[in-house]
C-alpha cells in the first residue's frame, strides 16, 4: 500500500535538491539503520556464537545453534504447534471474518463508519488488554468453569492453559484486522456483477461462489499470509492463555533469553522465526495463480 | 450456443430450498460467531471492573467504581515511565519522520524505494527479534565503550522512536501523495521564500496526516510490549509490561479497571482521529 504511494515519480530535480533529500532522510534513515538493521545484523553474528552454561558466551562460528534446533524434538515440537496454531487460528479468522467483512463491503449505511471505528479500537489496544476478557471466561473459577459446573457439577473442565484457549484468544485478537483487510478486498469488486450475476438466475451463494470468492482470491491471499505472520509471532495472548508450559516461537525466544541466559540460542529461535514466516509468506506467494496477481 | 449451456448448468445447479436455507443459517452463525468473538472479552472486562470483590466471584455480592480510583496508584511507576518515554517518543518521531516524509513524495533521487522500504522495515519486522537485537547490540557497545547503555532509559527510548518514526513517515506520505503541488509551485513563482511555501501551503495541506501521526505514533508506544520486554529494566517498566507481569499472577477486577481504562484512552484518541482524518480504515491496512 504504503510502497506504491513512495513510487510515485516527483519531476525532475536538480543536485542541490539531492543534498536536501539527504537531509531530511537522514537523520530518520540513520535512527532505523542504528536501532533495527544493525542490531539484526549483530544478532545474527550471536546466533553463530557458542554457549556455555558456565562461562556464557564463546565467540566462535558455527552452526551448531541451528543444528540444535532442527535436531531437537522440544523445539521442533514447539515450532510445529506453532505454525498449527497459527494455521488453525486463521483459518478459523476467514471463516468467521468474511461473512462480517462481506456485509460491511455492501452496506452504505451511517452505521458502517461507527462499525469500522468499533473494529479498530480494539485493534489497537494490545493483546494483554485484550487478552483480560478470555481470562475472565476460561480461568479457573471463571464465568465458562462456572457455567459448566451448572449442568455437571462433578466434570473438571478447565478451559485455561489449553491449546484451544490459545486459539481462540489469536483467533480473536486478528479477528478485527482479517474484517478490515477483506472489506477492502470486497468493496474493490464491483457490486454490479453480483447484481448481473442474480438477474441470470444465480442464487445468491452461488453469485458469491462463482463471481465475488474468485475475484477476491489475491486479496484473500495475501489478509491470510498477513494474519497467518500475526498469529506466528503472537507473545502476549499464548503466555497468558497457554500458561508458562505452552510454548510458542515468540514467548520461547524471551525464555531463552531471560531464564536460560543463552543468548545465541534465543538469536537461532528469533532468526527462525523471522526466516519461517517470510519463506511461507514466499511460497504462498507463488502459489497464487499469475493470472490473479495484482498488476 | 455457449450461452445456452450456461443457462441449463444454472437450471440444473439450483439448490434445493432446504440447502439455501442452511446455508444462509451457517452464515449467519458465523457472522454473529464473529461478533462475538471479537467484542465479548471487552464488554466481559468492563462487566467485571466494576465487582466488588476481590477475585472473580459470580454474581458479585455488590457493584462499585473504587477499583478505578486504585488504578492510577497501583501501576504509578510504570504509567510515568511510559509517559515519559511517549513525552519524547512522539515529538522525536515527528521531527525525524515528516522531513522524511516529505523527501520522500516531494524529492526525486536514486534508491528512493530502498529508502523507503527502509524506514518502514520496523512495521513489518517481528518486534519480539528486534528486541532482543537491540539489548544485545546495547550490552556490545557498552563493552566497547563503558557507556551505560544496557537497560538505560537512553536505549528504550530510542527502541520506542524507531516503532513510531515508520507510522510518521507512513502518514505524512499518505497525507502529501495525492496533494497538487500546483499550489506551492503557484506560491513559490508569486516569490513566497521556500519557507513560507512550506510554512502557509504545504504545512496546512499536510494538517490531517500531523493529527493522525501523533496519534497512531502515540498509540504505538503506549501499548509496545514485545520489543519492550527485552529494554525494561529493574525500577523502570513500562505499563504493558507491569500488566503483563500482573496478569500472569491475578486476574481480578483492578485488572479489569485498568485495562477498560486503556480502552477508554485509546477510544478517546481513535474518536479524535475519525473526527479529523476520514476513512481511518484505510491508514490501518
Amino acid at each position: 500500500m504504503s510502497s506504491t504511494s513512495l513510487s510515485i515519480v516527483a519531476p525532475a530535480a536538480g543536485r542541490r535538491r539531492d543534498l536536501s533529500a539527504g537531509l531530511l532522510l537522514g537523520p530518520a534513515s540513520l535512527l532505523i539503520l542504528v536501532t533495527l538493521a544493525a542490531p539484526l545484523l549483530l544478532l545474527f553474528r550471536y546466533s553463530l556464537d557458542r554457549f556455555d552454561p558456565t562461562k556464557l558466551i564463546i565467540p566462535a562460528v558455527t552452526a551448531s545453534n541451528y543444528l540444535h534446533f532442527v535436531t531437537d524434538s522440544f523445539y521442533l515440537g514447539i515450532l510445529r504447534l506453532t505454525i498449527e496454531v497459527a494455521a488453525g487460528s486463521t483459518f478459523l479468522c476467514l471463516l468467521f471474518g468474511a461473512p462480517i467483512a462481506y456485509r460491511l463491503a455492501r452496506t452504505q449505511s451511517r452505521a458502517k463508519s461507527a462499525m469500522v471505528l468499533a473494529l479498530i479500537l480494539p485493534l489497537f489496544m494490545g493483546a494483554t488488554a485484550r487478552t483480560v476478557g478470555w481470562m475472565i471466561l476460561f480461568s479457573h473459577g471463571g464465568i465458562l468453569n462456572l457455567g459448566v459446573g451448572l449442568f455437571a457439577p462433578h466434570a473438571r473442565f478447565d478451559m485455561m492453559y489449553t491449546p484451544t484457549a490459545v486459539m481462540i484468544g489469536i483467533l480473536s485478537f486478528n479477528l478485527p484486522y482479517m474484517v478490515l483487510m477483506l472489506q477492502a478486498v470486497f468493496e474493490r469488486i464491483d457490486p454490479f456483477l453480483e447484481e448481473a450475476a442474480w438477474g441470470l438466475g444465480a442464487a445468491p451463494a452461488r453469485a458469491f461462489w462463482r463471481v465475488v470468492f474468485p475475484l477476491s482470491l489475491p486479496g484473500l491471499a495475501i489478509a491470510t499470509i498477513l494474519c497467518f505472520i500475526l498469529s506466528m509471532n503472537a507473545y502476549a495472548t499464548p503466555v497468558l492463555l497457554g500458561g508458562p508450559r505452552f510454548h510458542m516461537m515468540a514467548p520461547q525466544v524471551y525464555i531463552e533469553f531471560a531464564a536460560n541466559n543463552d543468548w545465541p540460542f534465543a538469536a537461532v529461535i528469533a532468526f527462525i522465526l523471522m526466516a519461517t514466516t517470510i519463506l511461507l509468506a514466499v511460497v504462498a506467494n507463488r502459489v497464487i495463480p499469475a493470472h490473479y496477481r495484482a498488476p | 450456443m455457449s450461452a445456452w449451456s450456461g443457462t441449463a448448468f444454472a437450471a440444473a445447479r439450483v439448490p434445493s430450498p432446504v440447502a439455501a436455507l442452511v446455508g444462509r443459517g451457517a452464515v449467519r452463525v458465523l457472522f454473529f460467531g464473529g461478533l462475538v468473538l471479537i467484542f465479548l472479552p471487552l464488554v466481559l472486562t468492563v462487566y467485571l471492573s466494576f465487582f466488588d470483590e476481590r477475585l472473580i466471584i459470580f454474581p458479585p455480592h455488590a457493584y462499585t467504581l473504587r477499583w478505578y480510583t486504585e488504578v492510577v496508584p497501583h501501576f504509578a511507576g510504570p504509567l510515568l515511565t511510559t509517559l515519559e518515554v511517549a513525552a519524547v517518543a512522539v515529538p522525536g518521531s515527528l521531527l525525524l519522520g515528516v522531513p522524511a516524509g516529505l523527501a520522500l513524495v516531494r524529492r526525486d533521487f536514486r534508491g528512493k524505494g530502498a529508502v523507503g522500504t527502509l524506514l518502514l522495515a520496523p512495521l513489518t519486522v517481528p518486534l519480539i527479534a528486534v528486541g532482543l537485537a537491540i539489548y544485545l547490540f546495547s550490552v556490545t557497545i557498552e563493552e566497547l565503550t563503558n557507556a551505560p547503555l544496557a537497560g538505560s532509559f537512553l536505549v528504550l527510548l530510542a527502541g520506542h522512536l524507531m516503532v513510531t518514526t515508520p507510522w510518521v513517515v507512513r502518514l505524512v506520505v499518505a497525507s502529501l501523495v495525492n496533494q497538487d503541488r500546483a499550489a506551492e509551485e503557484a506560491a513559490a513563482s508569486l516569490g513566497a521564500s521556500p519557507l513560507t511555501v512550506f510554512r502557509r501551503v504545504t504545512l496546512p495541506a499536510m494538517r490531517q496526516g500531523l493529527i493522525a501521526a501523533t496519534l497512531f505514533s502515540f498509540i504505538a508506544t503506549f501499548g509496545e510490549l514485545e520489543m519492550t520486554l527485552f529494554l525494561v529494566s529493574p525500577g523502570m517498566t513500562t505499563l504493558p509490561i507491569a500488566i503483563l507481569g500482573y496478569l500472569k499472577y491475578h486476574i481480578d477486577p483492578l485488572i479489569a479497571a485498568a485495562t477498560v481504562m486503556q480502552m477508554a484512552l485509546i477510544g478517546a484518541a481513535l474518536a479524535l482521529l475519525d473526527r479529523f482524518v476520514i476513512r481511518l480504515g484505510q491508514i490501518v491496512r
